[in-house]
């Protein structure tokens, strides 16, 4: 507490500028484009985007462009990534019918990675998903797959059915199980999935920022320098947690498309 | 500024707005999102898939042979044994049967050697038999002879020889069936 006050206690005195919510996430257009009313600028943001996605296919090109039968190095990395996911998420979720979804997982999982440790990344220090843009816009997509998984398999009423009749229940409990059924399988789900990533690295940016700012601004030949330090310090806390917190976000958000993929196509409820 | 700013509440403007989607970040953000997909389920997965498939094959592949090999071993190793054993079987019946053999030959060897030293034993009782019997005969006639002379002398008078032969033998089978009865 006494680390995070400071700054706090220091910004009511005249000087200290903290870092604004606009300032932090809202980068204004580099390229200006507009369809109507609609701003469809290129800023800071949406070149992150091409950049992450740059990223990633260079990390699959340089693993993939001439696979070893022995691994090594980034090819290693890569397949026990693709491993991973097959094994611990499609199959173990999903089951054997998984395996088809590897590719969209694994992109899945490697883009929202790579987009959110931007965050870290020297130059950069900017996590793409603390935007609400792809958070939501994955949300959307998992969205449309599982429900379209799940027509697909019994088709639409036998797929509402299942969502909202779940069996095995006393038939008056359906009045009350029906409505939330639907609303937290059909309603609720894409919600939750782009609120939490998006909150945990918006929360996350906004956390090192305000211990960069302060450790700059406390950095005085006065008693605040000792502040200063332990300011540093929580960056460097939070900059190792951050990287976590990515890696954690990115699996979170794949398990749970793999585990709503899973409920809609499964025969028994 | 002040110190409200931190908050969305007091970011004024930027509240609502920073959870909404930004409309030009939303549409590259998709693309973006979608053109990688793209790429990669075309480009990527099929040879990730190759590879790693390649390597599950080979390592099946290294397993099954290894005990294919393993298995193969084995039955050499059985078939090893087994003729050993054979051989050892094979070997353990020729020596008892170069036993079995050398006591036959050894048996017959001795059979022959006692019937060749029974018939020679047999003949020379038989030579001796009969040479005892030709001794006899010459003695009896030499005796004969020597009693006839010697009665001659004695009686002066000349029987004639060849009765006095008979009288004589005659007198020595008495005198034998008398002597051979006086032993029994």
């Amino acid at each position: 507490m006494r680390a995070i006050s400071a700054p706090w206690i220091l910004a009511a005195q005249p000087g200290f500028q903290p870092p604004s919510v606009n300032e932090l996430f809202n980068w204004p257009n580099i390229v200006t484009l507009h369809l109507g009313p609609l701003n469809l600028g290129i800023n800071r943001t949406v070149l992150l985007m091409f950049l992450g996605a740059i990223v990633v296919v260079g990390l699959f090109r340089g693993a993939f462009r001439r696979p070893k039968l022995v691994p090594r190095g980034l090819q290693n990395v890569m397949e026990a990534l693709i491993d991973f996911i097959r094994r611990d998420i499609a199959i173990d979720v999903i089951g054997p019918e998984g395996v088809p979804w590897v590719p969209f997982l694994t992109t899945m999982f490697i883009f929202i990675f790579v987009v959110s440790v931007f965050e870290v990344v020297p130059a950069i220090q900017f996590p793409v998903t603390s935007r609400a843009a792809i958070p939501v816009m994955l949300a959307f997509v998992c969205w449309i797959l599982y429900n379209a998984a799940g027509i697909k398999k019994k088709g639409l009423g036998g797929y509402l059915k299942a969502v909202m009749f779940p069996p095995g229940v006393p038939k008056p409990i359906y009045i009350l199980l029906t409505p939330i059924e639907f609303v937290s399988t059909i309603v609720i789900r894409p919600f939750t999935l782009a609120i939490r990533l998006f909150a945990n690295l918006f929360a996350g940016h906004l956390l090192l920022a305000v211990f960069y700012v302060a450790t700059a601004y406390l950095i005085q030949p006065k008693i605040t320098a000792l502040f200063s330090i332990a300011s540093f310090a929580m960056t460097v806390f939070l900059t190792g947690l951050e990287v976590f917190v990515s890696v954690i976000q990115a699996y979170v958000f794949t398990i749970l498309t793999a585990v709503y993929i899973a409920g809609a196509v499964s025969t028994e409820h | 500024m002040h110190a409200t700013t931190f908050g969305l509440i007091g970011a004024g403007s930027a509240g609502i707005k920073e959870i909404l989607p930004a409309a030009n970040e939303l549409l590259w953000g998709t693309v973006s999102f979608l053109v990688l997909f793209l790429l990669l389920w075309k480009y990527a997965f099929p040879p990730a898939q190759k590879a790693l498939q390649a390597r599950s094959d080979k390592i099946r592949d290294d397993l099954e042979s290894a005990e294919h090999d393993r298995g193969q071993a084995a039955a050499l190793l059985a078939d090893y044994r087994r003729q050993l054993a054979e051989a050892r079987e094979e070997s353990g019946r020729i020596l008892e049967d170069a036993r079995r053999r050398a006591e036959e030959i050894r048996r017959e060897i001795q059979g022959r050697a006692e019937a060749e030293s029974g018939r020679i034993i047999q003949r020379a009782q038989e030579e001796i038999a009969a040479e005892r019997e030709r001794a006899i005969a010459e003695i009896r006639r030499e005796v004969g002879t020597l009693a006839v002379d010697l009665a001659g002398r004695v009686i002066g008078e000349s029987l004639d020889r060849e009765r006095q032969l008979v009288l004589v033998d005659r007198y020595i089978d008495d005198l034998a069936a008398g002597g051979r009865g006086e032993e029994n």
